[in-house]
């Protein structure tokens, strides 16, 4: 899965704006969205808030997890313990990254927020790499990953699996009596 | 109110059956059966009324797997539903002649008598039901078996929570992803 396709998925999540124009609602695929009144805050995906912010027809309100203070504490906790803390977003980088990008000028301290979003996201793949890696020291079965997000999922996961389908292989075809066809992919 | 849409199902004998869905859900069953086709090793059942949108997909895993595929859909007894839609079906059978018909034109046919039969069953490799996937887990699991990775260790269950995820071989979670008590991320 690419990036992208992640970014995708993220863009789904809701978040608030202020719209400084009026439109009555409007009825998608996806669900209702509206009515949109200036000044009025709504509440509406990332996708049409980064929309609509880039045609100047809003403000964005950050979500209320994205204060330096906040990420200060998660920051440190994440460095403090040696599982995954729950993250405020399952999809924390991807609201940071656009958010950042597109609406930076509604966002207090954004400069900090970025360096703590980054420094949290470093200690989170870090530990991400030595438990992937103890994993496959011990030839685990099965690991469970509550608190990873879908993005550091598959930062690791595309390798991580054709190493472990490769070793698995490996591993099999020590034991030549079994009945493995002689072409398995 | 967002409006319900009717969305007709042929089944196996011909007959239809009504399934209502609204457009927001049939939205988040597309992205479903998108993820899971996308990280399964193997194809998935078919999923009528949406399928279209997954057409790309498919068509690449058929091209890979085609002989196994079109194997599956012979032995498959009357009352089960197919793997493979009427199109999809005739695909496999339309791309299957032609590589049957590339290969004797372009080698085959140069090569000694004896040795002018190829069979696609054992020379195309199989879809490696043994791979490693991720999980997110929708409806709670009990007594799940994993099986060893090397002699020393022995099987053990583990019960999947509901919103847990998990890194696991297919193989043993294979009949959950399409019961959707799994979803593959």
């Amino acid at each position: 899965m690419d990036s992208a396709e992640v970014e995708f998925l993220a863009e789904k999540e809701l978040v608030t704006i202020i719209p400084n124009f009026s439109l009555d609602k409007i009825y998608l695929i996806g669900g209702d969205l509206g009515p949109f009144n200036p000044g009025l805050p709504v509440e509406v995906p990332l996708w049409l808030a980064i929309n609509l912010k880039q045609r100047q027809k809003c403000r964005v309100i950050p979500p209320e997890w994205m204060d330096v203070e906040k990420l200060e504490e998660i920051r440190d906790q994440e460095r403090k313990e040696e599982t995954f803390t729950p993250m405020p977003s399952p999809y924390y980088m991807e609201l940071t990254k656009l958010l950042l990008n597109h609406a930076s000028d509604n966002i207090p301290k954004a400069d900090e927020i970025r360096t703590l979003i980054k420094d949290t996201w470093d200690t989170r793949i870090a530990k991400l790499r030595v438990s992937a890696d103890s994993f496959v020291k011990q030839q685990e079965a099965h690991a469970k990953l509550d608190n990873l997000t879908l993005m550091e999922i598959n930062t690791a996961g595309a390798f991580l699996t054709q190493a472990l389908n490769h070793m698995y292989k490996l591993r099999t075809n020590l034991h030549p009596g079994e009945s493995a066809p002689s072409q398995d992919f | 109110m967002t409006e319900e849409t009717d969305f007709t199902q042929q089944d196996s004998d011909g007959g239809s059956e009504e399934v209502v869905l609204t457009p927001a859900e049939l939205i988040g069953k597309l992205e479903q059966a998108w993820l899971n086709e996308k990280f399964s090793p193997e194809l998935l059942e078919n999923k009528c009324e949406i399928v279209e949108c997954v057409i790309e997909q498919l068509d690449h895993m058929i091209e890979k797997f085609f002989p196994h595929v079109l194997e599956k859909e012979k032995t498959r007894s009357k009352g089960e539903p197919s793997i493979l839609s009427p199109e999809e079906f005739a695909f496999a059978k339309e791309y299957m002649a032609n590589i049957e018909t590339y290969l004797k034109t372009v080698a085959l046919r140069h090569m000694p008598p004896n040795l002018q039969k190829v069979d696609l069953l054992r020379s195309v490799p199989k879809p490696d039901l043994d791979s490693y996937v991720f999980l997110r887990v929708k409806e709670r699991q009990e007594n799940i078996l994993v099986e060893p990775e090397t002699d020393e260790q022995r099987e053990y269950v583990i019960d999947l929570e509901e919103g847990s995820q998990h890194l696991i071989r297919y193989k043993t979670i294979a009949p959950l992803v399409a019961s959707g008590a799994v979803q593959l991320i």
